[in-house]
């Protein structure tokens, strides 16, 4: 049976979700990426999460509730994916893989869509089953990862042109890659944070120095210093330069 | 007739006098601050449950100052007996050190206890004599075990003959290496009203080819059970309490504590399954914790608990006489006793040492904390009650706890630095909460509403009373009601409630759900024969088209 394939973007990801290995060919063949279905799609990811951790019935909610935190599910949901779309794009660039950075996202995306809809159906089962009949929950949860499994790896093939055991063996390496990126992430955070502790201290030291002075007056004299010293530097390297354009000159005349 | 001034500064002052006298009415506050775990087991403030009612000094009882007492107990008559353990005698010698001291429940001194009469048990001394002369018994142990006055007693124990009514004291004399069994006869009419323990039995070291030689024998604890068994508590023994039967011959150990799984213990296991019989004896052998502390109730179940810092299992046990534990085996985890959390406060680690504990007639535990100087209450099923007590130097917290007792609605605990008792009395509250528990527990949970709901009114953090609530409104068959109250309080209370009320909804309901599915199922049968006939259409549609194009070329 054939299908028409000129269908709206929004059709896609459902398209692409009935046919795991023939969708991401046909989405190739069409050109059809769409950025913002995959952002949708993102969103709908942290909806859903956000969702599952308030609204999962009592008896099958195991998170800690007490204390709700939005930043955890932030970085599980949204952070990790963008994370996963770079590593991937900059480990398989170097290695023959034909997806730009925006055609790994669309796709990796598209496959998240059984999984969300896996959570949002266990969201309602949750409400609905006693603890007893929590197997269902179970199973739904374990057929969707297994389909977004499957349509990840599916997606990552058709994007890059890979066999799948090189693809396979590139997702592999892409969770390291993305461990590399989150731990470099958190170290320029703390370097960051060195240098703020830094310019803070000097700031302290020049109140215990200057304490008959206001301390917004030291504010302004802090950024008044700093803008010095930046004019100084730049006032010398315009000097340098200039000099340096005089010797040309003199070369050039002589 | 008085002006409208004077009488408003009449007014003025008559509401400030009232005022001042209300401020002005006693009002004392706890040392420590009430608090009780919620289901996540977040300490929460509570209400007091007992505050201190006095405090008692040797002096308050007449026998002078107590000296590092270390143990207390009352009798079946209510006397309550005090192991007074560094007392020195007047003119006693070195060896002489401790004695007891009775007291009624009121703290009237009845008796103290300093010296011994073993001419009672002269064939138990003839005995030892023959010991000594064949070199089984050293002479200095000889000493030690007829030794007629104690040594550091630092347990007591006072069974009541249920037959005749006689009383048999019993006291772990811990430097005498024994336990002695006693009766008084005759009080003396001096100072501290002494009297003379006859002795009738006396509870020593086993034989060596039972009891290992080269581990001491230092008694903390006693006690006796039914059969009139002694149970000693020994803090050098892992392997339970020592029991010796009534005529004092070795029957065994009783109630070892288990292995703890820790990781050391599981890598030794598997070393063991690939070692030799020669390597694996070098082996270091894995060694449960000792008990600390025991105590048995009206119907001879033995409690006892670990004091050790790094244990985390059988804090406390309840044991059956085969020594089986009945606060374990429940199929998913241990109980947890004391603090929940292990805090860590400028350089020290508190987690909760269980020192000691005492089960009431009812049932009602009370677990005493060595760190924090808390007790702890339960009910007998480890449901957690109240806290109460803390280190400190005021009325109501303490220094060095060493033992809990209780009596009625009051709990005694005994300071060991402080030297003094002090009764806590249960607040109107800890009466409330105690009552409706006792429903509880008989399956009484409609009866309990009353007394729960009130608990709530005073304070809504009580997270049992809304289990107790939800029980009472499942019970009446108020599912809605039920799973309220049982709503992040109890998952298996709300799965209950939640069981029962979808069984009921969807019976309610059942018309309404079955023309709801039929209306789908019809709804789905017409789409899709609907998108069927569409695509047919559209189908032949191309066809056509199809044929269009090519009819040219075909030609």
């Amino acid at each position: 049976m054939r299908f028409n394939l000129d269908m709206p973007a929004w059709k896609w990801p459902f398209y692409i979700m009935r046919h795991p290995f023939e969708g991401f060919e046909d989405l190739r063949w069409k050109k059809a990426y769409n950025m913002k279905v995959a952002l949708v799609i993102v969103a709908a990811l942290f909806i859903v999460s956000v969702c599952s951790e308030l609204m999962t019935g009592f008896l099958h909610n195991y998170s800690d509730v007490k204390i709700f935190n939005i930043v955890p599910i932030v970085i599980r949901t949204i952070v990790i994916f963008f994370t996963w779309v770079i590593g991937n794009w900059a480990l398989c660039t170097l290695f023959d893989g034909e997806g730009t950075m925006k055609n790994i996202c669309v796709n990796t995306a598209y496959a998240l869509v059984p999984y969300i809809i896996g959570q949002a159906i266990n969201i309602i089962l949750s409400n609905c089953l006693i603890k007893g009949e929590s197997a269902f929950i179970t199973f739904v949860s374990y057929v969707t990862i297994l389909w977004t499994g499957v349509l990840l790896i599916s997606g990552m093939k058709t994007v890059h042109q890979y066999s799948i055991p090189k693809t396979i063996v590139f997702m592999l390496i892409t969770l390291l890659a993305m461990v590399v990126i989150l731990i470099l992430l958190v170290l320029l955070v703390s370097l960051f944070q060195q240098v703020y502790v830094f310019v803070y201290s000097i700031y302290t030291e020049l109140l215990y120095r200057f304490s008959n002075l206001e301390p917004t007056a030291l504010i302004f004299i802090f950024i008044g210093v700093i803008v010095a010293l930046f004019a100084i530097v730049i006032a010398a390297y315009t000097a340098f330069e200039k000099h340096q354009i005089a010797k040309e000159r003199k070369k050039l005349n002589s | 007739m008085p002006s409208i001034k004077r009488i408003a500064v009449r007014v003025t002052a008559a509401a400030m006098a009232a005022a001042t006298l209300m401020t002005s009415v006693a009002y004392a506050d706890e040392p420590y601050t009430g608090y009780n775990y919620d289901w996540w087991g977040d300490p929460v403030p509570s209400q007091n449950g007992y505050v201190v009612d006095k405090v008692y000094t040797g002096a308050d009882m007449g026998v002078g100052a107590l000296s590092e007492p270390s143990d207390m107990f009352f009798s079946d008559n209510e006397d309550l007996f005090i192991a007074d353990t560094s007392y020195k005698p007047t003119n006693g010698t070195d060896t002489a050190k401790g004695r007891i001291v009775v007291t009624d429940s009121k703290f009237n001194l009845k008796y103290t206890v300093e010296s011994l009469d073993l001419s009672g048990i002269q064939d138990w001394l003839d005995y030892k004599q023959s010991e000594l002369n064949t070199g089984v018994l050293s002479q200095a142990d000889y000493n030690k075990i007829t030794n007629t006055s104690f040594n550091g007693p630092t347990g007591v124990f006072v069974d009541v003959d249920t037959d005749d009514g006689t009383e048999t004291i019993y006291v772990a004399d811990n430097a005498n290496d024994r336990v002695v069994a006693f009766e008084i006869d005759e009080i003396n009419d001096d100072q501290y009203k002494t009297a003379v323990g006859k002795v009738t039995t006396v509870y020593t070291r086993p034989p060596s080819n039972m009891y290992d030689s080269s581990v001491t024998f230092n008694p903390s604890k006693v006690l006796v059970d039914a059969a009139k068994n002694v149970y000693v508590c020994i803090k050098s023994i892992t392997k339970g309490a020592v029991v010796f039967s009534k005529e004092g011959d070795f029957n065994g150990y009783f109630g070892a504590n288990r292995v703890e799984a820790t990781g050391e213990v599981l890598l030794n296991a598997f070393w063991k399954l690939i070692f030799s019989r020669e390597q694996a004896k070098r082996m270091r052998r894995s060694v449960p914790v000792e008990i600390s502390n025991f105590d048995i109730d009206s119907d001879n179940f033995i409690y006892t608990v670990t004091e050790s810092k790094s244990a985390e299992t059988d804090i406390l046990k309840k044991l059956n006489s085969a020594g089986t534990n009945i606060y374990t085996n429940l199929g998913y985890s241990d109980y947890t006793f004391g603090d929940a959390l292990t805090k860590w406060y400028r350089g020290q680690t508190y987690s909760s040492q269980i020192t000691d504990i005492d089960v009431d007639a009812n049932g009602t535990i009370n677990l005493l904390d060595l760190k924090t100087g808390r007790v702890f209450q339960y009910d007998d099923e480890c449901n957690l009650l109240f806290i109460f007590g803390g280190i400190g130097q005021q009325k109501g917290t303490f220094n060095i706890v060493n033992a809990v007792e209780s009596l009625g609605d009051r709990v005694y605990v005994l300071d060991g630095r402080k030297c003094s008792v002090t009764v806590f009395k249960q607040t109107e509250f800890g009466a409330i909460v105690h009552q409706a528990m006792d429903l509880f527990n008989r399956g009484k949970y409609e009866e309990a509403r009353g007394p729960w709901e009130e608990v709530i009114r005073r304070d809504s953090n009580y997270w049992f009373a809304y289990i107790g609530l939800g029980n009472a409104y499942l019970n009446e068959g108020d599912y809605e009601t039920a799973m309220k109250y049982f709503y992040y309080n109890s998952r298996s209370g709300y799965n209950d409630a939640f069981k029962s009320w979808r069984m009921n909804f969807i019976r309610d309901n059942f018309t309404l759900f079955a023309v709801i599915i039929l209306v789908l199922l019809a709804a789905i049968y017409f789409i899709s024969v609907w998108r069927g006939k569409v695509r047919a259409k559209r189908n032949a549609e191309r066809e056509r088209l199809f044929k269009e194009q090519n009819k040219g070329r075909e030609d």
